[in-house]
């Protein structure tokens, strides 16, 4: 009659455990419920807390094995189990020896969040194209912005970068929380909302988080940024990321400095230096950006006393003195020019 | 409350009660308690039904736990009390007087109690639960005598309990909140004791079982037509459905709601006693008295305390608990 209470440690721990709880969200999903109601099934089956967390679509969500509501971390614990939800994180707040019951409460809460997520938040769909050039053409109407900005589930007070692909591609990337966004750099900020992961180490130009209006301008100088990034090889050193936040001065001249500027003597010089010897672009390209002459002949992977050699015969072949700091900046600002008077991306 | 015109489909379930319901089936068919097997099994399952121990009861000291025997009806045996006090308190304290669920067929005083134990912590009430004899071995009116007896004893011991006479509650679940009702009808009818309100959750009422709800929500949820027939059968024979039915036993059946303690009444919109529960609330406004009714959408019988997580069910906990607090003005 009562003091039923319905939890999965209380039941048949082996073979109908599974069923139950495949049967638990499936019900839950069937009748409609909302998010809350899934994260709140995953914390009482598990018997532990459960929380749900979106921060591009501003879901929150925290369940506690009673029941009731709080507020989660910002991210797991790395000791507790977790799974993606579509663009969400779910976990289960539960250290210790790993329970054969949470993978599978998890998977199935997930499963069961993403349906409810992609329903009442707008449908995830990385390859929105349409709606990313919209929102980063800056003629598109207020009304198309704001579509499109629903439609790839940006709420308005979203801080988003546009980013461009080497291929021509134009990817968003959510920075969630300035605080939650790594240092640029340092690593890709997770892909958060509905829009699409760079690819793992793809060329590309970042540009500053701005709001879902800001986007053609930071698309703008997302496309700028690229064109300061280089293959990464001997035969194009430099860059293969470049964030516009991070680029200063350079952006002005790579406003200023276009495949049909004129070339100035320092980039003929760079340029037919390297025509001289393979190695001598990279060794440039080291110099130029490395602390000390030992910092880049770590960097280069050769001898110290090897690469003072090359640099001797480099500095020849460009005719300025790479000793100072001076000598170093005109180098580096002759490699910067060589990209830009490059045909830009597609 | 007899249908005059065909009824609708049932109505839907909470979608969070829908998946634990299921699980809750697997153990508790609705019309599990018509079969005189199953209530068998159930009765000798107490598993299912694990009652709380005393040291769970006293809360790490926060209620000191006594079991008393107390004198019972006239002729009959004496009757239990499970009395739980809050052990902190210097002053009298208000008293629910806790009448178990059951279907008048099965559990026991300490079946319900721990929901009890949440709102008498909150307000700083003792809860006296009365261990009363079943059906069918004891018809009516043998288990609601034995409340009233153990309700009296309450009353007048008051003192001795460290209990405040004038702020007594009755209160139960099902089976219980249709004892509850009827112990004040008896208290106005026999001139005592005073009752200070009347916390009926999904009470069972009228062993007409007629109702739309009823018909409704056959074969459905937790305590269906079939179960709830056999439980006022087991409580009145032959005599049910007839005008021979006290309202002691069945009260949907009393024709004057008048000059009674101030009632609180739950009940979810997808059981059976939805509307003979309404009816109950709408006939104590038109007597001009005191009640407080939800109706919990969605709601199964007894949803609340056998899925208290849901949010549905917290809620309805939390109106329960807020009518306690402004009746006792705490």
């Amino acid at each position: 009659m009562r003091d039923l209470t319905v939890r999965l440690d209380a039941l048949d721990p082996q073979a109908s455990a599974a069923l139950r709880v495949i049967a638990y969200f499936d019900d839950l999903t069937a009748h409609g419920a909302t998010l809350q109601a899934i994260v709140r099934g995953a914390a009482v089956l598990a018997a532990v807390p459960a929380a749900l967390v979106d921060e591009a679509r501003r879901v929150r969500i925290r369940v506690d094995a009673q029941g009731r509501t709080g507020t989660p971390a910002a991210s797991p614990d790395p000791a507790w189990p977790s799974v993606p939800a579509g663009s969400a994180v779910l976990w289960l707040e539960h250290s210790g020896p790993p329970r054969p019951a949470d993978a599978m409460v998890l998977e199935r809460a997930a499963a069961a969040a993403t349906a409810v997520l992609d329903r009442t938040r707008g449908r995830a769909d990385p390859h929105d194209t349409a709606s990313v050039e919209t929102l980063l053409d800056p003629a598109s109407s207020p009304q198309a912005r704001t579509t499109a900005a629903r439609r790839l589930g940006l709420p308005a007070s979203a801080r988003i970068r546009a980013v461009a692909l080497h291929d021509g591609t134009a990817l968003l990337r959510v920075a969630a929380d300035p605080e939650d966004e790594p240092a640029p750099g340092t690593r890709p900020a997770p892909a958060a909302g509905h829009v699409a992961p760079a690819p793992e180490g793809a060329r590309a130009g970042v540009g500053p988080a701005v709001d879902v209006d800001g986007l053609p301008d930071s698309w703008e100088a997302a496309r700028t940024a690229l064109r300061l990034t280089a293959e990464g090889t001997p035969d194009d050193p430099g860059p293969r990321v470049v964030h516009a936040d991070e680029a200063g001065g350079l952006l002005a001249l790579a406003r200023a400095v276009g495949p049909d500027s004129p070339k100035i003597p320092d980039v003929t010089a760079v340029e037919h230096a390297a025509r001289a010897a393979p190695w001598v672009l990279a060794t440039l390209d080291a110099v130029a950006g490395a602390s000390s002459v030992r910092a880049a002949a770590a960097a280069l992977r050769i001898h110290h006393s090897t690469l003072q050699e090359r640099l001797a015969h480099a500095e020849r072949l460009i005719g300025w003195s790479l000793a100072d700091t001076p000598g170093r900046f005109r180098l580096h600002l002759a490699l910067v020019l060589r990209r830009l008077h490059r045909p830009p991306p597609p | 409350m007899t249908i005059d015109r065909p009824v609708g489909p049932p109505p839907p379930f909470d979608p969070e009660l829908v998946p634990a319901l299921r699980i809750i089936n697997e153990f508790l068919a609705p019309d599990a308690l018509a079969d005189p097997a199953v209530l068998a099994a159930l009765n000798d399952r107490p598993s299912l039904m694990e009652p709380p121990t005393d040291e769970a009861l006293a809360r790490d000291g926060a209620f000191t736990v006594e079991e008393r025997s107390v004198p019972g009806p006239e002729g009959a045996p004496d009757v239990g009390l499970l009395i739980c006090r809050p052990a902190a308190a210097r002053e009298p304290v208000p008293v629910l007087y806790h009448t178990h669920g059951g279907g008048m067929v099965t559990g026991n005083n300490r079946m319900g109690l721990p929901e009890m134990l949440d709102l008498a912590a909150d307000v700083g009430a003792a809860v006296v639960s009365v261990e009363y004899r079943l059906a069918p071995g004891a018809p009516h009116p043998g288990p609601v005598e034995d409340c009233y007896a153990g309700l009296r004893w309450t009353a007048e011991h008051a003192a001795e309990l460290g209990a405040d006479p004038a702020r007594v509650i009755v209160g139960g679940a099902s089976a219980g909140g249709g004892l509850a009702a009827a112990l004040a009808l008896m208290a106005r009818d026999r001139g005592g004791p005073a009752l200070a309100g009347q916390l009926l959750l999904c009470p069972m009422l009228d062993d007409r079982n007629d109702t739309p709800s009823a018909v409704q929500m056959a074969g459905l949820g937790v305590w269906d037509r079939a179960s709830n027939g056999a439980g006022w059968t087991a409580l009145l024979g032959d005599a049910r459905g007839t005008d021979a039915v006290s309202p002691y036993a069945a009260p949907a059946r009393a024709t004057d709601l008048s000059d009674l303690p101030p009632a609180f009444i739950d009940v979810g919109s997808a059981e059976t006693f939805r509307d003979e529960d309404v009816a109950y609330a709408t006939r104590i406004w038109q007597a001009g008295g005191r009640a407080e009714l939800h109706v919990w959408a969605g709601g199964f019988h007894g949803f609340d305390m056998m899925a208290p997580q849901a949010a549905v069910s917290q809620d309805a906990r939390a109106a329960r608990l807020h009518w306690l607090r402004r009746l006792l003005g705490r």
